[in-house]
């Protein structure tokens, strides 16, 4: 894999991440302030925005490179929103949680390059 | 707006729901492609041919349907929790391939499934207690 195919890779993983956080905001500010409000709309739009973004960039990877070079760096999408939602979410991140979502991101990257 | 979701609302519940969904369409959709790969054409290669299987769009439609039950999730579950937890689709869709597709698993990718069943128990086990509580 060269570079620039990297580099797709990392930035469909940044946008499917940042896709599930923008949307976990925005479905809390429904909780709060309803489907009608803007601190619902906003989010919720560009959550489906950085996913759109994440699933055409993973289906042009698709096309050129197998499906086992590309599906490892997703499973590592796990461990990252674990401590991403942690971070900026302010979500309480127990040690137990991150043994078991570290586990899983091994078990899927092992699924994928089998 | 409620805080709490009970009955067919209740977000493990769509969470379960969400799972089943994927899982089910990821089946549909192998189905489906397979039985439209011999129709040649100038855009086959988007996969947009598959378009002639009704179990395609069947999987389109629980797609869909898992992405809403997923939005709900969010609502109530914090993303560190539901994500790991979401990840149970790469232990059910190796097994229904395996069970109802015919297709192999390798020696690395049943430990590969076994590393992802004990993170997920890790992962669960003091929600369930939590759940338990309530």
């Amino acid at each position: 894999m060269n570079r620039s195919a990297l580099a797709l890779v990392l930035i469909a993983l940044i946008a499917f991440v940042a896709g599930q956080l923008v949307l976990k905001n925005a479905m809390e500010a429904s909780n709060a302030a309803g489907f009608g409000s803007k601190k619902f709309l906003a989010p919720f739009a560009i959550g489906i925005l950085f996913m759109t973004i994440s699933f055409f960039l993973i289906l042009g990877l698709l096309q050129r490179f197998d499906l086992s070079y590309i599906y490892p760096f997703q499973g590592l999408s796990v461990i990252i929103i674990s401590v991403a939602a942690a971070g900026l979410l302010q979500e309480k991140l127990t040690a137990r949680l991150l043994i078991g979502a570290a586990l899983i991101s091994a078990g899927v990257v092992l699924v994928s390059i089998s | 707006m409620q805080n709490k979701a009970n009955g067919f609302a209740n977000p493990w519940l769509q969470l379960a729901l969400s799972v089943v969904f994927v899982t089910l369409s990821e089946l549909l959709l192998k189905r489906g492609a397979t039985e439209t790969a011999h129709l040649a054409g100038r855009w086959s290669w988007t996969g947009l041919s598959s378009l002639a299987s009704p179990y395609v769009w069947l999987g389109i439609l629980l797609v869909v349907f898992s992405f809403i039950t997923w939005l709900h999730v969010l609502r109530y579950i914090p993303l560190s929790v539901a994500f790991p937890i979401s990840q149970v689709v790469h232990v059910l869709i190796p097994l229904c391939s395996w069970l109802f597709l015919g297709e192999f698993i390798s020696d690395l990718r049943w430990c590969g499934i076994a590393l992802v069943s004990l993170g997920l128990a890790i992962v669960a086990k003091p929600v369930a207690r939590l759940e338990e509580r309530l």
